[in-house]
This record gives C-alpha cells, structure tokens and sequence, in this order.
C-alpha cells in the first residue's frame, strides 16, 4: 500500500506539472490547447530517442525541451492567422499528426510497439528509496515550476496575459504585442510539459504513441475545471485529485462487490460526471481565479 | 499629420470594404468619418491604427507610411493613442489600475507625475479611482478609456465610436471632453461616430463615406447645413 501510495503520489506530481503548463496557457493567456500532451510527448520521446541512441538523460531532457520549445512556438505560429476556436482545432490536430508520426517511424520512435526499457533515474536505489527519491524529485519540480508560474502571473506580465485573453484588441491599443504575450506562455508552458515528459518516461522506463491520445489532454483540461482555471494551486489541486480519485476507483470496486469491468466505467463516469458537475454548478473550480490585483 | 491616399483594404481574401479613400488630418483639429452601417468607418480607422495593413495606397504619419506598421508599435513609437468601440476597460481591475496601463512603458516618475495631472483634470475619475471600472457608468467608462489613452502623452487620438451605447446626456459629457482635449493639448484627433450631427458639433472637418468611398467631405459647420447630409441621415442617399 505504501509503494501504491507514492506511485500515485508520483502520477499526481506529474499530472500537476502538465496542468500547471496547461493553465499557463488557458487559464492566464486564454489559449484554448487541445493538443497539449504532444508538448508533453516531446518530452517523452527526447528521453527515450536519447536512451535508444546512448546519448545519456541530460542529452534526452535537452532533446524533449528544445523539441517541445519548437513545437510550441509553431503552435503560436498558428496562432498569428486563427481565431481563437480554430486554433485549438489546429493543435489538436498537430497533436494527432505527431501521435501517428510516432506510431509510423518506427526508426526514429519504436513504432507503435514503442521504446522500452529506460532506466528509472534512482534505478540504483533499493526500494522504497528509488521510488521515494523520484517522488521526491517530482515534488521539488512541481514546487519550483508553481513558483516560477505564480512569479510570473501576478505581475505585470501576469496582467499582459490576462489581457490578452479578455480583450486582445484592447491589449494592442495599450501597446502590448500580442503574437510575442502568446510565445512566452506557451515556451514556457512547453518545457515545464517536456519536464513532465522526461521525468515520466524514466519513471515508467516505456515510451510509446498509446500515451499520446488526446483522451490525456482532455484528462488535463477537467483536472483544471475541477481545480480552477486562472489559479495556480487550482490546477494542482485539481491533478492530485483527480490522480488520487482514479486511482482509487478499483478498492471502491471491491469495496462494492462490483466486477473487475466496472472500472474502466467508473473512471470514465467520474471524470465526465464530475466535470459536467463543475461546469454546471462550480464554473470557477474549486479554488477560483484571484480576480483584480496590485499590477500596475 | 495624418495622410491616407488611396487606401484600399478588406479583410482576409473577401472584397475591398475601403475603395481608394484618401484622408487628411492636422494637428490641433478633429476629424469626424460618418456614414451609414457597412460603409467601412471603423474598417478606414482600423486601417490608420495598424489593425489592418492596406492592400493598397499609404497610410502616414508626418511623412513616413506607416501602413505596416502593426497597433502595438505604432502606440508606442509613433504617438498613436486608439480607443475602441465597446469593451474598452479591464472592468475587473481599479480605475487607477486601469490608466496606469496606459502609461506601462513610462519611467514610473514619470508616469505618476502624468497620472497625478490627470487626476486633477478630471476630478470625476479621481474620485472613483479606487473603484473596479465595472462599476463605473458608460459615460464614465468612455472617459476612462481616453484619459487611459492620454497618459501616454499621444499625438494622434483615433476613437471608434466614443457615444457608441450612451444616453444623450452621457453623450454630450464624452463630446465634451473629446473637444476639450483637442482645445487643450492641439492633439490630432480622428473619431468615427454614428451620431453624425453630435459629432460635428465638435469637429472641425469630417468626411462621409459609402461603399467605401468618400462620397462628401469638409468643414463640419458646411457639413452641418449641407441638405444632402439631413437626406444620408434620414434615410435619403448621396447624390454626388
């Protein structure tokens, strides 16, 4: 139960990454991303195309981030001719583009049956202290990155974005840049996902197209409706708890009696029904959006 | 100060909104664009603004064309103060917080120093400076959002419909002090309004545009008594 505990712990701390970058993007900017796990795939992938080629961790985490910088300075690229809406079918699109990419090249990415076998980053530890060393990690990240994105949206970049995302027309008549306000966000945003990605491949040591349905997106979307959009400890909030519900799903099974099929079903009701709850009764999350501040 | 010639523009692949319309504004005036809905009054300041880059002829200021040059840059290299229609406040932020925007690319002295001037000018907004601009009335919010523009020190004021959404009364207060920021700081000023007799009330000079062309242009008092602007206006049309 222990070992279950920090591997879902660990799960929580990546999930909190991935929607910490996301809010960065929706919740600040108002970019509406529905093709953010590629950003967190370029992290996956930069770490297992390094292992596969010998060129060690550092090499890999380097690879996944400058690979995730690319990819989302292409989405704000996009975002320079669309509208808001058909921007986030275009990265949607992306996302599935390169999913089907890594499941074809089977040179480059392992093809579909993908790239196994990267050493877990504390693998020399005995348990539990490998596991715990990597939640341990996990935790200090995720702290450092909530930092680094609460510095950065209660100042007067901060305001930018939220400018951004209300009135854009009015941000360029104050000045402000728009296409540059939508590249830093979701540089940023990007790298802290391919973070996620690199620590997440070495910590299930596989790496594979099946993690990079749009499914996982959407996954991190309701854990930021839950958590609260616009609010850095929402969206944590909001990973840990959903982490921690699903993975608890199977001993609500067996403390119903239910068989083994129902969970599979039960995760997908909670996740939906418990989004659709939020979106009719909570629209602010559970910790809503600060509104107003001390910018200017 | 501000010479369109020939601009032609539209938006995406679709048909030229704007014909081939020339503009001329000085310093110290207002220049009003009247006309009817659809006929590219806000697609012509749009254009003067950098939202929209022409697809032919110049836009330009003091000589130099401009007509790429996008908002943002023109707002803080050429002087250019834009208000828009509708939406032009950060309603969730204090009135203060909300002219000091304006005024974010300042040193912070010098931005104070501008802001605390303003507040003496319009005592109005200082009294309700530490109030959300979501509480403040219509009115009240278009004066906002051009002394938002003035803490900039701008050469150039476009507006895009100021009474856009205001009672007569509110409307006269904006006019007001549109006239008077003209009469006070010899700024050059291009508004476009819909409340064409209002509005050249306090212009110097307007043009009046249909199908994207100028069909009538001049002094706002000519205008005035001009018959065929009562026939636009009340339904008629522009004979020539």
């Amino acid at each position: 139960m222990f070992e279950f505990l920090i591997h879902v712990s660990t799960m929580a701390c990546l999930f909190g990454l991935l929607a910490l970058s996301l809010n960065l993007q929706v919740g600040f900017a108002g970019l509406v991303n529905f093709g953010h796990i590629a950003l967190f795939g370029c992290g996956t992938y930069g770490a297992a195309i390094a292992f596969a080629n010998q060129w060690g961790p550092v090499a890999g985490l380097l690879l996944g981030g400058a690979a995730a910088a690319l990819l989302a300075l292409a989405f704000a690229r996009l975002g320079r001719n669309l509208g808001a809406d058909y921007w986030g079918i275009a990265t949607l699109s992306i996302a599935e583009i390169l999913r089907t990419f890594a499941t074809n090249e089977q040179w480059l990415t392992g093809g579909a049956q993908g790239i196994h076998g990267l050493p877990m980053l504390f693998g020399s530890l005995p348990a539990p202290w490998g596991p715990l060393a990597t939640l341990g990690l996990c935790a200090v990240l995720l702290a450092v990155c909530w930092a680094l994105c609460q510095r950065l949206v209660n100042g007067r970049y901060g305001l930018a974005l939220k400018l951004l995302r209300e009135e854009p027309q009015l941000a360029s008549s104050l000045g402000y840049d728009l296409a540059a306000l939508r590249r830093t966000p979701l540089v940023i945003s990007g790298l802290i996902a391919a973070v996620a990605g690199f620590l997440f491949a070495h910590y299930t040591t596989f790496v594979g197209p099946d993690q990079l349905y749009s499914a996982e997106t959407f996954l991190i979307w309701s854990m930021l409706i839950v958590g609260g959009l616009g609010n850095n400890l929402g969206a944590v909030a909001g990973a840990f708890l959903m982490q921690f519900l699903l993975a608890y799903v199977p001993f609500v099974k067996d403390a119903l009696g239910l068989p083994s099929e129902f969970v599979a079903a039960m995760r997908l009701t909670l996740v939906g029904g418990g989004l659709l709850a939020f979106l009719l009764w909570r629209t602010q999350g559970l910790i809503p959006e600060r509104i107003g501040g001390r910018h200017a | 100060m501000i010479d369109v010639s020939n601009v032609r523009a539209g938006y995406g692949d679709g048909a030229d909104i704007l014909n081939g319309i020339s503009l001329h504004a000085a310093g110290g005036e207002i220049v009003t664009i009247l006309g009817p809905n659809g006929c590219g009054k806000s697609t012509l300041l749009k254009c003067i603004a950098g939202f929209l880059a022409p697809r032919a002829g110049t836009v330009a200021i003091d000589g130099e064309d401009v007509g790429a040059v996008p908002v943002h840059r023109k707002v803080r290299g050429y002087g250019v103060g834009f208000v828009p229609q509708t939406d032009n406040v950060f309603a969730t932020l204090s009135v203060s917080e909300n002219i000091r925007l304006g005024a974010r690319h300042l040193p912070r002295a010098e931005r104070e120093g501008r802001f605390d001037a303003l507040m003496r000018q319009y005592p109005t907004l200082a009294a309700k400076q530490n109030r959300k601009a979501s509480a403040l009335s219509g009115g009240e919010r278009q004066i906002l959002s051009l002394v938002r523009a003035l803490i900039a020190g701008p050469k150039i004021l476009l507006l895009d419909e100021p009474s856009a959404g205001l009672s007569p009364l509110m409307m006269h207060e904006v006019f007001d002090a549109i006239a008077g920021i003209r009469d006070d700081t010899g700024m050059c000023i291009v508004m476009v309004e819909q409340n064409a007799f209002e509005a050249l009330g306090i212009a110097d000079r307007a043009y009046v545009l249909t199908l994207g062309t100028v069909a009538m242009e001049g002094r706002a008092r000519d205008l005035l008594a001009d018959p065929s602007m009562r026939e636009l206006y009340l339904g008629g049309s522009v004979a020539g």
